[in-house]
């Protein structure tokens, strides 16, 4: 961008004034984009280097790709992982806010440098890589509107980047392209067939001739040597290449120059023609002089290094914007984030590698990159101590800036008491310089990682933390007080999972104060089936009605409804949740009135109604599409039986005749593979299966028909 | 020579004034922009309409080729639909009079925000950074599209979204002569009838006279009185839809003076009937007046854009495009309802909205050397160069414009104004003031076109002339061959696969649809079922194919390419949604007896060839 530098120059005036008094100001932060990322990267270098840690903050296109994939209570800490996996893949990273804070004792106050990056995922390389394509949640995409995010900025100017994984794809097939020499390409021997190719080919093969003659003769001597002229734009330059003599290509089309390759190859030993890239990335021809045949290869070597070596720069320059992510991991920086589970696993898809399935893995891979990560959101909720300082508010981003760094988010200078405990933040942007600096742009990843870091920063202090105790050598990372808080990051923070990323480890962890009834209610998963594709019109109160009609009133402990079209039933017992399958299973395989009495019936209206136990949720939440609705996803992920029965662990009531057994086993056994065919398909001979249930019913149908009579 | 000086100075002169502009319309404008649209389209013959959209394919074998039935293409472009967004809808309607081309060239930016807060119109919409790249070079602003885009509804949405709304409705009691009343029944209307008068009594007497603030607090209380706008109202809480009917029916009775409202519940259903108290019967008029406009406001608001679609419908003026199938696809995904399953059903859903939509690619078919041309400009340049077909247009916007994308429309209509010269459609075809397409149009009325469909991506590509040797061949004659090592050239595997058995020894033609995945044609009908029936059987498999099947080559017939379009399948590498749908167990089920004597058309030089990609 053009216009910045006058810009710059005039800041750089204003700076200079500003300096010395360091009054409150609110010049913006640094933003960075694609045109002024080289030397930005080379001055984040020192600022990381010296700092004593830096925060991140991340902006998303979206979190949830469906209502259903949000963060729900009955999510085990596996499928919190898989949801935060699918978000981390599906969506983009428009801006990435990196602060590095730096403790200066001098001035007894923390030097901050927020920036801002614009990153948009282009793809730069024409190397072969599946579309470059993203989803976008409207009201994410929206809420950024609100708060003015710039997108002509990031989809022009935003900063690209390749993965690890990527660049050394894409190295790979640089190399391989060279080392095929397919960059040079052999022209095919082929027959000359027009008229004019045979006069060209014998004209360029004097012109050679007469050159290179002319080249021999005149060892020493001034040779002359016309080009083409005939033709003025067509013309021969001599010229030296890599101390060698060589004619220049130019004005030559692209049939042309191959017929010239032909010439050489067929009549000219001591002569090479070779494509390099010039200084402003044009292409030249030329068609060099070698001496010998050990000339010649050293020549065509050193031409394929330079190849590569420009190929490289290429796709160092596409690296772009991992290189912060690599300045970051090599630098091995204590890392602040708030909430950053899903910052992290971002990080990870999009510059390091293709996220890995389990949790476990994946923290021991994060732990690799980045060893120290602190999550200030954990840090706040596990200390009481700051609790109380934070007076119970709660623990979002912008609430406790507001209560633990007031002096800064209020941007007024105090001399209030409470003030004077606060550590004091510099902010520091170019030159420009300010000791309450407040920019005020909320929702901005550089303005929040800058949140952050002052939020941590504070939390420190109020836990003893002596900051000019902290020598450059004994790094903050390592502090003893902060030990037990860090490398622990919230896998789901509605439920409180608190994942720790050197051990892999889960625990819950009790947060907030709302909701500690909740906390200590085990939910098990066991006692789970999973209800989908049902009539819309059904509440959670008619489902609950339905089941305990027929497995008792306190057969269902709760309903939730994952989205308008699933809901969870939890039931009192484990061997419940295969007890209603099998019978959901028979009751559809038997068409007739007493079906449609069943009181069941209601829930198997419409006949798309299906069931299954909680680990089939947890493949479908790990299946990559991204429908809405959940029922909608469920059949593109390939689920065409109606209801998976499980093994029941005990022995089913209804199955107590032996007659019975036989029919319902061969249902009940059935594995993976047979579950996926149409159980509509397959008539077995259930009818008996029926018969036990038929006592129940008729019981249930009167006592409906009483409640039906009192509902008047 | 006389044709050409006449070209010249008709350029010029189309070149020299600009007396319209093509207005972009936003949210701030909608309203005005929608009146002057509506008059436009009133006085046009033809609307053209146009979309940007946020992606087309995420793999280059999710594109229609040229070997897709109507139905594969047509499963094609649903995935693409129902996955990427439209950021500009470009609608333009115009009139063809001699050889005038009168055109009212609109732009609308949309964007899916969810204005009522229902999670509508769409959670979540993907974009393909290419696109986005593209559009930004053309000028595109993003930040106008999302800050003031126009939402909208679709047809199917809009009737979910007045549930989920829930504003009041006017109650219209419905004669229903099977309602036989209950004792129940009889109880809870004598009930309701008694609190309505008491209440509407109790509110005549203290209108005559004047409360202190106390007093008719209390009252509110009691009598469970509310103020509905500047009017007394009071709720009747029903528990089903049967109290609504009998609630409705009792106030008939008072008709003169209460105007009944449904209030509906959160999520369907009623939740209680609301009685409004009028003055007089001019006031009830008034109200009833007032809740018309009221609704027809909302409807506004939640149709958003959708109205131009409505507009254009409701002409039923022919409808140009240029990507048909991928355009209405796109239509009919976010401005009427889900695509169906099938294309006949999509065609048949789509042709009682829109009757008449003319494809220009359609069109230029019937001009040889324009059959391979994809993009717009170069069809005008092509046509310019080689026909004599003046078209009087004030201004034809030029490339050097900058934002090209916008002015894409008015190409549309300055090209289909020309095809219709040089192909001789009869003037009185275009002038359809009586709403009827004239037969010699109708004969290029088609949306089933796959061979039109090429994505935008294209836009730039030369001409390149159609060789004119396409051989229509039963899709029985394609195998699916995959699983051979990668680097081969199309040459290469043909030669390989013609020493590798007795079958290749006919004619038979090989092609790469994607890197990983290549089809074999055999001219000769039959060969495919022996060849594949070799493939799958190791007693009789030999000599190099052997080796090649050992190696991992597999192959499978058409079927199993509709199996995989029809499931969704939409691998990266079409080699792994074959393995995928062949995986499959209920694959050897599917009885599929529908399309299989299906034709399609197959040219040698209509395949992408690998080389070129």
């Amino acid at each position: 961008m053009n216009t910045h530098r006058p810009v710059r120059a005039l800041s750089r005036a204003l700076s200079r004034a500003l300096s010395q008094s360091t009054s409150s100001s609110s010049f913006p932060l640094k933003n960075v984009t694609k045109s002024n990322f080289e030397p930005v990267l080379a001055e984040l270098r020192r600022h990381v280097a010296a700092a004593d840690f830096v925060a991140v903050d991340l902006e998303m296109s979206g979190v949830t790709s469906a209502p259903w994939r949000d963060s729900l209570e009955f999510d085990r800490s596996d499928v919190s992982y898989l949801k935060v996996k699918d978000s981390a893949e599906k969506f983009a990273v428009l801006q990435f806010g990196v602060c590095p804070f730096r403790w200066d004792s001098s001035k007894k106050s923390f030097i901050a440098h927020p920036h801002n990056f614009y990153v948009f995922p282009r793809q730069e390389l024409p190397v072969e890589s599946p579309t470059y394509e993203f989803l976008c949640q409207t009201t994410s995409i929206d809420f950024l509107a609100k708060y003015q995010f710039d997108f002509n900025m990031g989809i022009h100017e935003g900063i690209s980047y390749l993965s690890r994984g990527q660049e050394n794809e894409a190295l790979r097939c640089f190399h391989l392209a060279y080392e095929d020499g397919s960059k040079l390409k052999e022209v095919r021997d082929a027959p000359l067939v027009k008229m004019a190719d045979t006069l060209f080919t014998e004209r360029m093969k004097n012109t050679f001739t007469e050159w290179r003659d002319g080249l021999l003769r005149n060892k020493n001597g001034g040779f002359q040597f016309q080009g083409i002229s005939n033709d003025r734009q067509q013309h021969l330059e001599t010229i030296f290449f890599k101390m060698r003599p060589a004619l220049s290509l130019n004005g030559f089309t692209s049939h042309q120059l191959k017929l010239i390759q032909l010439v050489i190859r067929r009549h000219f030993q001591d002569l090479s023609y070779v494509q390099v890239n010039g200084e402003n990335s044009c292409q030249q021809r030329l068609v060099v002089h070698t001496d010998s045949k050990d000339d010649r290869e050293s020549l065509m070597k050193d031409v394929k290094d330079e190849h590569l070596r420009q190929a490289e720069t290429k796709v160092q320059a596409a690296v772009g914007f991992r290189h912060v992510i690599d300045l970051l991991s090599s630098e091995k920086k204590l890392i602040v984030g708030h909430n950053c589970f899903l910052d992290i696993a971002h990080i990870y898809s999009k510059f390091v590698g293709p996220l890995p399935s389990t949790a476990e893995e994946f923290v021991s891979s994060v732990n690799k990159c980045f060893p120290h990560i602190l999550d200030t959101k954990v840090l706040l909720n596990a200390n009481i101590g700051l609790q109380q300082r934070m007076k119970k508010s709660q623990t979002s981003l912008s609430s406790a800036f507001a209560s633990l760094c007031p002096q800064i988010s209020l941007g007024a200078k105090s001399t209030d008491l409470a003030f004077q405990l606060c550590v004091k933040v510099e902010v520091q942007v170019d030159d420009l310089r300010s000791s309450n600096w407040n920019s005020g742009a909320k929702h901005e990843a550089g303005y929040d990682a800058f949140m952050t870091g002052c939020v941590f920063a504070q939390a420190c202090s109020h836990l003893g933390i002596d900051f000019e105790a902290c020598l450059p050598s004994e790094k903050l990372a390592h502090n003893e007080k902060l030990q037990k808080h860090i490398n622990l990051l919230f896998l789901s923070w509605s439920k409180g999972d608190v994942i720790d990323l050197t051990t892999g480890n889960k625990n819950v962890m009790s947060v907030g104060s709302k909701n500690n009834k909740k906390r200590y209610l085990q939910i098990s998963y066991e006692k789970i089936a999973l209800i989908w594709g049902f009539s819309t019109k059904l509440k959670a109160r008619e489902i609950r009605e339905c089941i305990s009609k027929v497995f008792g009133l306190t057969s269902v402990v709760s309903i939730y409804h994952l989205d308008e079209t699933a809901v969870f039933v939890q039931f009192n017992k484990e061997k419940l949740v295969s007890e209603f399958l099998s019978l959901k299973d028979t009751l559809e395989r038997k068409d007739g009135p007493v079906s449609v009495l069943h009181p069941l019936a209601g829930l198997l209206e419409g006949g798309n109604t299906r069931a299954a136990d909680y680990e089939t949720y947890k493949e479908i939440c790990s299946s990559p599409n991204a429908k809405v609705l959940f029922a909608d996803q469920a059949e593109a992920f390939g689920i065409q039986w109606k209801t998976k029965l499980v093994e029941a662990k005990a022995l089913c009531l209804e199955c107590e005749s032996s007659g019975e057994k036989k029919a319902l086993n061969p249902a009940s056994k059935s594995n993976e593979k047979s579950e996926r065919k149409n159980m509509e398909n397959v008539q077995s001979d259930s009818s008996t299966a029926c018969v036990s249930n038929y006592k129940i019913i008729d019981s249930l149908i009167a006592s409906r028909g009483d409640k039906v009579r009192t509902n008047l | 020579m006389a044709t050409l000086i006449r070209r010249r100075l008709l350029c010029t002169s189309a070149k020299a004034g600009k007396k319209w502009a093509v207005k972009e319309v936003t949210k701030a404008n909608f309203s005005e922009a929608v009146e002057e649209f509506k008059d436009d389209l009133a006085r046009s013959d033809f609307v053209a309409v146009s979309l940007q959209k946020t992606g087309s394919f995420s793999a280059g074998w999710h594109r229609a080729l040229p070997f897709d039935t109507n139905d594969t293409a047509y499963l094609k472009a649903k995935y693409a639909a129902e996955r990427f967004q439209v950021l500009q809808f470009a609608a333009c309607p115009f009139s063809l009079r001699a050889t005038k081309l009168t055109a009212h060239p609109y732009n609308f930016i949309l964007f899916p925000r969810d204005e009522l807060k229902v999670g509508m119109p769409s959670y979540s919409f993907s974009v393909q950074t290419s696109h986005l790249t593209y559009m930004a070079q053309e000028g595109f602003d993003f930040n106008a599209c999302i800050y003031d885009g126009i939402s909208y509804l679709s047809k199917a949405q809009e009737s979910a979204a007045k549930v989920r709304i829930g504003n009041p409705t006017p109650g219209n009691y419905v004669v229903d002569s099977s309602l036989t009343h209950t004792v129940a029944d009889t109880i809870f209307i004598e009930r309701i009838k008694s609190r309505v008068k008491h209440w509407k009594n109790a509110c005549k007497k203290s209108g005559s006279r004047t409360d202190d603030a106390l007093l008719s607090s209390l009252r509110k209380l009691v009598m469970g009185t509310e103020i509905y706008g500047s009017r007394p109202c009071m709720n009747i809480d029903v528990c089903s839809e049967r109290q609504v009917q009998l609630a409705l029916e009792m106030l008939k009775e008072f008709s003169d003076e209460l105007v009944p409202l449904i209030i509906p519940a959160n999520g369907g259903g009623t939740q209680s009937v609301r009685v409004v108290l009028t003055s007089s019967k001019e006031d009830k008029d008034l109200f009833e007046r007032e809740l018309q406009n009221v609704v027809e406001e909302q409807n506004k608001r939640v149709r958003g854009f959708r109205e131009v679609i409505d507009l254009i419908s409701a002409s039923q003026k022919p409808v140009v495009s240029h990507n048909s199938l991928n355009d209405f696809t796109f239509i009919h995904s976010k401005f009427l309802s889900p695509l169906p399953a099938n294309v006949d059903e999509f065609t048949g859903s789509l042709s009682l909205v829109f009757p008449h939509i003319l494809d220009i690619n359609h069109l230029m078919k019937n001009i040889g050397p324009l059959r391979k041309v994809t993009n717009i400009p170069a069809a005008i340049s092509y046509l310019n160069n080689h026909y004599f077909a003046p078209i009087d247009l004030e201004t034809l916007p030029q490339e050097n414009e900058g934002k090209i994308h916008r002015h894409n429309v008015v190409k549309m209509c300055y090209l289909f104004a020309k095809l219709c010269t040089i192909l001789k459609i009869p003037e009185n075809a275009k002038l359809s003031n009586n709403h009827l397409l004239a037969p010699a149009l109708d004969e290029y009325t088609n949306i089933s076109n796959p061979f039109s469909d090429i994505p935008q991506e294209s836009i730039n590509e030369d001409i390149r002339i159609w060789r004119n040797n396409m051989r229509k061949i039963s899709c029985d004659n394609l195998v699916f061959l995959w699983g051979f090592r990668s680097g081969l050239t199309a040459g290469m595997l043909k030669s390989m696969l013609h020493k590798s058995h007795d079958v290749f020894s006919e004619d038979f033609d090989v092609r790469f649809v994607d890197k990983s995945c290549a089809i074999a044609v055999f001219w000769q009908p039959g060969l495919s079922g022996t060849f594949l029936d070799v493939v799958s059987n190791e007693a009789i498999i030999g000599g190099s194919l052997r080796e090649m099947v050992s190696e991992g080559l597999r192959a499978t017939s058409y079927r199993t390419y509709k199996r995989v379009c029809k499931l969704g399948l939409w691998e990266a590498d079409l080699a792994e949604s074959l393995d995928k749908a062949l995986e499959d167990p209920d694959y050897s089920m599917d009885a599929d007896s529908t399309t299989n004597g299906r034709e399609i058309l197959w040219s040698t030089d209509s395949m992408i060839n690998f080389d070129d990609l």
